[in-house]
């Protein structure tokens, strides 16, 4: 469970989020929508600090991240991030990509890092790729590994930012696929997207944000069916007639 | 829908269609060949002058300079050992350098993303502007004849220090430029598995900048190992010594000074081979 007090962020003289307050339960689907620079990025960046919050608290099971003692890498170990750019490691072959983490840090041993592996490319469809290099790979495919690079650390917690924005129409489908798949079973996730056919069939809980706010929130038919928001009103308007 | 994967291999195809076939060696070559011939007749010619009854001053004082040059007090042994003196020099000097040249891209880089180590920091800001700011010649001098003046200590290992320090310097700036152009998501992806910074650093940024950053890098070894030709101003016998030492013996320019030329040319060939295959083989990520 993530709960999320009074979170700031400023980017020197630019205030990105302003005072927002959340909570995350365990096995929630939130899907954050939004205009772009209304913060949904830095907001989910900040909840692995991938982005330092300039104030507030944020709770990761009961450990205050924000704190400044807190050992972060131990709470990033169960929050999968997938970006944008799908940021693979270019020198690595797909299964290196995957089993790094976990073998770096000591979870499983090598043999059991490579056939966990495989069986996480099983998942996603890709076990033919297992030893390309990813500049082999369509953007889909390479979305696909950065998911599975995430699982194979075993998180509780997966945050998606932008997963498809960078990717060809045509491969947007196995994408949100996987990632559907992964809401059905259990997964707790925090994704930020422009697909709202995904955050209509997927999402739990809806969150819209405007100028570093959380200006409405709800089920997808509240948020999308009837929002009562002006600004999200105009968003949706814009984005769901097309 | 088609595989996204089977247009990549189309494209690769299409790529090595436009890659020139491979010419056998000898074509591939035949400048070469002649380049050396032509040298090979002409030496032959001037070693058997006499015999071909050639009896031409050029070649009669060519034959008497080889001579006194290399073969009388067997003073081409001094080319050989200046030549392992500058080896020795350059092997030394090219670890340390690398050596320096890391931790200090590291400082750097650490220093640009916020992980300010005030006092390090500084000092390596001081290293790199005053070792790039002079002469390699007068920090060779200042560290014999200065710091260790007073002292007794190996001509060599003085040399070698000299050098390593001085190519340290560019060598960080080399990697430096290396780290900085690598991607910042990588950075970022690695921190979000749970990796620390340290581990992200060694598995993930810097394999990758020292990919990128490799041509130069072998660029400061060939200018480095050429550099350590003025070891000599603090006496050292290198391999430009040796020639120059010939040279004040017989009083004879021309063969000493171009046999030396002819030997760093060739260890800077050896080297550009060696680079380009270790290149190829860090090549095999990517299609370039």
């Amino acid at each position: 469970m993530i709960t999320v007090e009074k979170l700031c962020k400023n980017f020197g003289s630019l205030s990105v989020l302003k005072n927002i307050d959340a909570e995350i339960k365990n096995g929630e689907k939130i899907v954050i929508v939004g205009p772009s620079g209304s913060g949904k990025s830095t907001f989910l960046r900040c909840l692995n600090l991938l982005d330092q919050p300039s104030a507030g608290r944020i709770m990761v099971d009961d450990v205050e991240i924000t704190a400044e003692d807190c050992d972060i890498n131990s709470v990033r170990q169960k929050m999968g991030m997938v970006f944008q750019h799908f940021n693979l490691f270019p020198h690595l072959t797909v299964v290196e990509n995957i089993i790094l983490a976990p073998y770096q840090l000591k979870k499983l041993n090598k043999d059991d890092a490579i056939k966990r592996a495989y069986e996480l490319l099983d998942r996603v469809g890709l076990r033919e790729k297992a030893n390309e290099y990813p500049i082999k790979l369509s953007g889909g495919q390479k979305q696909r590994i950065a998911i599975a690079r995430a699982l194979a650390m075993n998180p509780e917690i997966m945050l998606f930012d932008e997963p498809t924005s960078a990717l060809d129409p045509e491969m947007i489908g196995e994408v949100l696929d996987v990632m559907q798949e992964l809401a059905e079973e259990g997964m707790t996730m925090v994704v930020v997207t422009h697909e709202m056919g995904f955050a209509r069939k997927v999402a739990s809980r809806v969150m819209f944000m405007d100028e570093g706010r959380i200006v409405e929130q709800g089920t997808p038919d509240e948020v999308f069916g009837n929002p009562k928001n002006d600004r999200t009103k105009l968003f949706l308007s814009k984005v769901l007639d097309h | 829908m088609t595989e996204p994967a089977e247009k990549h291999e189309s494209i690769e195809e299409v790529v090595f269609a436009y890659e020139p076939s491979p010419e056998p060696f000898w074509k591939r070559h035949i400048y070469d060949f002649i380049i050396a011939a032509v040298f090979l007749v002409f030496a032959l010619i001037t070693a058997f002058s006499p015999q071909l009854g050639l009896d031409m001053p050029f070649f009669t004082k060519l034959r008497t300079n080889f001579i006194n040059d290399f073969i009388v007090e067997n003073r081409f042994m001094w080319l050989v050992s200046g030549l392992g003196t500058t080896l020795i020099i350059t092997v030394m000097a090219t670890t340390l350098g690398l050596t320096l040249g890391l931790t200090l891209a590291i400082i750097k880089v650490l220093d640009y993303n916020g992980k300010r180590i005030f006092f390090v920091t500084r000092l390596a800001e001081y290293y790199l502007t005053v070792i790039r700011g002079t002469p390699v010649v007068v920090q060779l001098m200042i560290i014999y004849y200065v710091i260790f003046g007073s002292i007794s200590v190996s001509k060599i290992l003085v040399a070698a220090l000299a050098f390593g320090i001085n190519s340290g310097a560019y060598v960080a700036e080399i990697i430096r430029a290396g780290i900085l152009a690598v991607d910042r998501g990588q950075m970022e992806a690695g921190r979000s598995l749970g990796l620390t910074y340290g581990v992200t650093m060694q598995k993930i940024i810097l394999p990758q900048a020292f990919k990128n950053v490799l041509p130069a890098l072998f660029n400061e070894l060939i200018t480095l190992l050429k550099e350590t030709a003025v070891a000599g101003y603090i006496a050292v016998a290198d391999l430009a010594r040796a020639g120059d030492m010939i040279r004040s013996r017989t009083f004879d320019p021309l063969l000493p000074l171009f046999a030396v030329a002819a030997v760093y040319l060739v260890m800077v060939m050896g080297l550009t081979q060696v680079m380009s295959k270790i290149e190829r083989r860090l090549r095999r990520s990517d299609n370039r």
